[in-house]
Parts: C-alpha cells; structure tokens; sequence
C-alpha cells in the first residue's frame, strides 16, 4: 500500500485559549480529492492553514510525503510550496499585476524567462477558458472569470498537490457547474492531489473521492460519496440535506 | 503593543538584508510612488514654509534693524529643521497611509497569504522594497525641498523686502556648514525609516477588514508623525553634543 501524500497527525491549535482543532488526524492518498465539509467556523480554513503553513500547528504534525513541513525553517518551506497549488476563496489575484504576471508568478519567481512564463500564462489561462485575457487587470474580470483566473495561476507552475478553498462561493449555479467540471478535468488532467474546502454538497459528492466532515475541532465522519447519501449519523444527514433543526445547533448563543 | 511588532520588523529586515532576493526592480517602483509622485505636495509645502518664514522672521529682525539676517534663518531653518520634519509629516501622511492601506488590503483579501503558497516571502517582496525605497528618497526629497524653500524666502525677500538678489544670497551661505546639510539628510534618512517601519508594520499585521485596514492606516498615519517629532529631537539632541 502507498505512503499518503499528505498526513494530519493529531493537530491541536487554540485561538485565545479557544480550541479550534482538537487532535485531527487524516490521511490524504496521492492522487486522492479529499473534501471537508462542516460548519462555518468549526476550523475547516484553519486546518488548511496549517497544511500550508501559514499557521502553525501547537501540537501535532502535519507530513508531506513523510517529510514534516511544520518544523522547516521559512526559506525551506518556501522552497516546498512550489509543490503546492492554492484556489483562494476570493481569488486573491494581485491587483497591481495583470492577470498573465498573476498566473505566471510562481514560474517568474523561480527564475523562468518572461517569454517563456507568458507563453506557459496564455496556455493555461485558455484551458480554463480565458484566452485573451493576458493583459487584463484582475479589477475588469467578473466573479467567475476572476476564480478561473486564480485557478490558472495554481496550476501553471505544475503542482503535487492543489488546495482548494470553498471554490464555488459566490458563484450562480451555471458558473459553479462549469468551475466543478474546471476542477474535475484538472484533477485528471494534471493528476494532482486535491484538498477542497467546500459547503456545496454537489461539489462534494462529484469532486470528493473521500468526504470528511468536521465538528467541534474534531474529524466526526469520513465517508465516500456513496456513504454520504445513505449514511444515517443524524449530524451528517442535518448537514446534507440542510437543516437547521437536528443535533447541531447553529442559533445557540 | 504595537512597538513590539516594529521592534519584530526592524529586526527582520536587518536578518532579511544579508541574503537575496533583493528585488531591485520592486524597489525602483516603490522609489518611484515615494519620491517622484511625492514631489508636488513636498515641493509645494517647501516653497510656502520658506515665503513664510521670511516674511516672520523679517518683522522680528526689522524690529532691531538685522534685516540682512533673514536669508541666513531662512536657509538655517529650512536645512536644519524644517526641511526634514515638513517633509517627513508630508510623506507620512500621502505615502505611510498608502503603505498601510495597501498592504492592510492585501492582508484582509488573502493576497498575502497568496504570496507565501506561490513560494514568496511576502516580508521580503512587500516591506523591504517599500522600507529601502522610503529611507532611499527621503534625504532626496529633503534636498530638493531645501532648495525651493529658500528660493521661496529668496522670492519674498527679493520681492517685497527690499532685499538685493546678492545680498540675500551671500547672507544665505555665509554661515552655513557642510553639517547643516547632512544633519538634516541624515534625519531624513531616519525619518524615512520610521514612515516604512510603521506603515508597514501596521498594514501587514491588519486585521478585521475593511474597519481594521482603515484603523491600521490612521495608526500608521498618526504614529508615523508622532515618531517623527520624537525622534527629531532626540536626532537633534544628539547632534547638539
């Protein structure tokens, strides 16, 4: 059996003396979409954080093909972020660079030629459909053509492992469809490992190989597609079918 | 509170300058927005504080017949004090609120933390080049506004105070000293430093959103300004002894 590409080992992290994670531990397979459903603030974006090394973990390990990330000095783990693609939220393109030098950052950064990173820009900014849009400021993009936008610019420096989080918000129903099948081919395409932060259960039975749901810092279920639709545990039927009333209460205090 | 995160920055940018990347190219393009695109409000400032001086300082000298005088206090207090203080709350105020509110944005709409997945240090890329470029313009901009606000007393004088262009000009130079000049570019220098420490600082360590990028831009504004008046003191105090 193959080492997993990424592994959670028991991460603790507090916020102000509040436990936001409290001992999750996960296995992500190489080549696996793995999605994480749960709560807004149960600490879904922070678990990610802490995979990518903008937070750090107070307990615990998180490893990348055995190696542990969390105790690398900076430059190091700068180093290893080459392996990684991230798909923010809202995009987090730059404002003060046109879309080309937003995709192609990462190569321009690793010192290839800027011919070369423009030409590797136009490639994939046309595979997810915005060809022409080199020299465009990210301020002129719609929603959905800034998403695409950011999804380029995770991609074009060819990463391991692509992170993405929640990336369908925001997006009418036609968009969401059309960047789900964006991730989907993508993920076969460029046989990436994918982590994916989502609260569209669409997007998590299509894109997910494996669904974890979080709870109260905690990894409550991990479960295939198949098992979400017939899974009987009252949180994750609540979360699924997107009910207010169940054991999970959202208008306490 | 906040001191302790300049202190962290200073002492980050120290650590940071003894390796590449420099991004040279990053700091000619904040040099730029620093010192070319400050240059109206400074020069503008410069040429009305020298008029002014010359006119106040002649009503006291003409009061015990030292008129001559005024040409040496123009260009004494121009390079000394106020060419540097002036130009250091100008800048604070259009390039300091510039840096926080840029950086505080960036902070807020995840771009920072974009910078460190696409394997950038966004120390290094967004607050060095901004911190160089301010301590690098600042003593340029000093010079220059040195230059017009006498040749703004000059104006006045030559105009309305009966001065002769000779006169006025022998008496602006003849007391000077070489360290006239350089006390005033070298708290420039440190004031330049003070204006990207703290805007920095205050931008990249922003949070709560839009309200906590409008209060990391006035901090910055306001401890900026306040810092600048502290250390011209102490700066002065220092060069008195």
């Amino acid at each position: 059996m193959s080492m997993p590409k990424i592994q959670v080992c028991d991460v603790k992290k507090c916020f102000n003396g509040k436990v936001v994670l409290d001992g999750i531990s996960l296995d992500v397979m190489p080549g696996e979409s793995m999605v994480i459903i749960g709560l807004s603030g149960t600490g879904k974006s922070v678990l990610m954080k802490c995979m990518l090394g903008l937070l750090k973990p107070d307990e615990g390990q998180i490893l990348v093909d055995g190696e542990d990330w969390c105790t690398l000095p900076e430059r190091e783990q700068l180093e290893r972020m080459r392996r990684i693609g991230m798909v923010f939220q809202g995009s987090a393109l730059f404002d003060s660079l046109p879309v080309w030098e937003n995709v192609a950052f990462a190569l321009l950064r690793q010192g290839t030629s800027k011919k070369e990173a423009r030409k590797r820009a136009s490639h994939v900014l046309e595979m997810v459909g915005l060809p022409g849009t080199e020299d465009v400021m990210p301020a002129e993009l719609s929603g959905g053509m800034t998403k695409r936008a950011g999804f380029a610019r995770a991609i074009c420096h060819k990463p391991e492992m692509v992170f993405y989080d929640e990336p369908l918000a925001g997006l009418d129903p036609i968009m969401a469809d059309a960047i789900t099948q964006l991730m989907l081919r993508l993920h076969k395409e460029f046989q990436v490992t994918s982590f994916t932060i989502a609260h569209n259960m669409t997007l998590a039975r299509r894109f997910g190989d494996r669904i974890a749901m979080l709870m109260d810092g905690k990894i409550h279920r991990i479960l295939s597609p198949n098992e979400l639709d017939s899974c009987q545990d009252p949180a994750v039927r609540q979360f699924v079918e997107g009910r207010a009333d169940g054991p999970i209460h959202v208008l306490e205090g | 509170m906040h001191s302790g995160a300049y202190a962290s920055t200073l002492l980050k940018v120290v650590r940071s300058m003894a390796s590449p990347p420099w991004y040279p190219g990053l700091i000619l393009r904040q040099a730029e927005e620093v010192g070319v695109q400050s240059l109206p409000v400074v020069l503008l400032t410069a040429l009305f504080t020298g008029m002014v001086l010359a006119l106040q300082s002649y009503i006291g000298f003409h009061r015990f017949g030292a008129e001559s005088m005024v040409a040496t206090v123009v260009s004494l207090s121009m390079l000394r004090e106020l060419g540097p203080v002036l130009v250091g709350l100008m800048v604070a105020g259009r390039v300091g609120a510039s840096f926080a509110a840029e950086l505080g944005t960036m902070r807020v709409t995840e771009q920072i933390d974009a910078l460190w997945t696409l394997s950038t240090d966004p120390f290094r890329y967004l607050i060095m080049p901004r911190l160089f470029a301010a301590v690098l313009m600042m003593p340029l901009l000093v010079a220059l506004a040195d230059a017009i606000g006498m040749f703004g007393g000059y104006i006045i004088s030559v105009s309305f105070l009966d001065q002769t262009p000779a006169v006025y000009i022998e008496s602006s130079t003849m007391f000077l000293e070489l360290s006239d000049l350089y006390s005033g570019l070298i708290k420039a220098a440190a004031f330049g430093g003070i204006i990207g420490i703290v805007s920095c600082s205050e931008g990249f360590n922003c949070s709560g959103g839009a309200q906590g990028v409008g209060r990391a831009t006035t901090r910055a504004v306001v401890v900026s300004a306040m810092s600048i008046l502290v250390f011209d003191y102490i700066i002065t105090a220092w060069m008195f002894r």
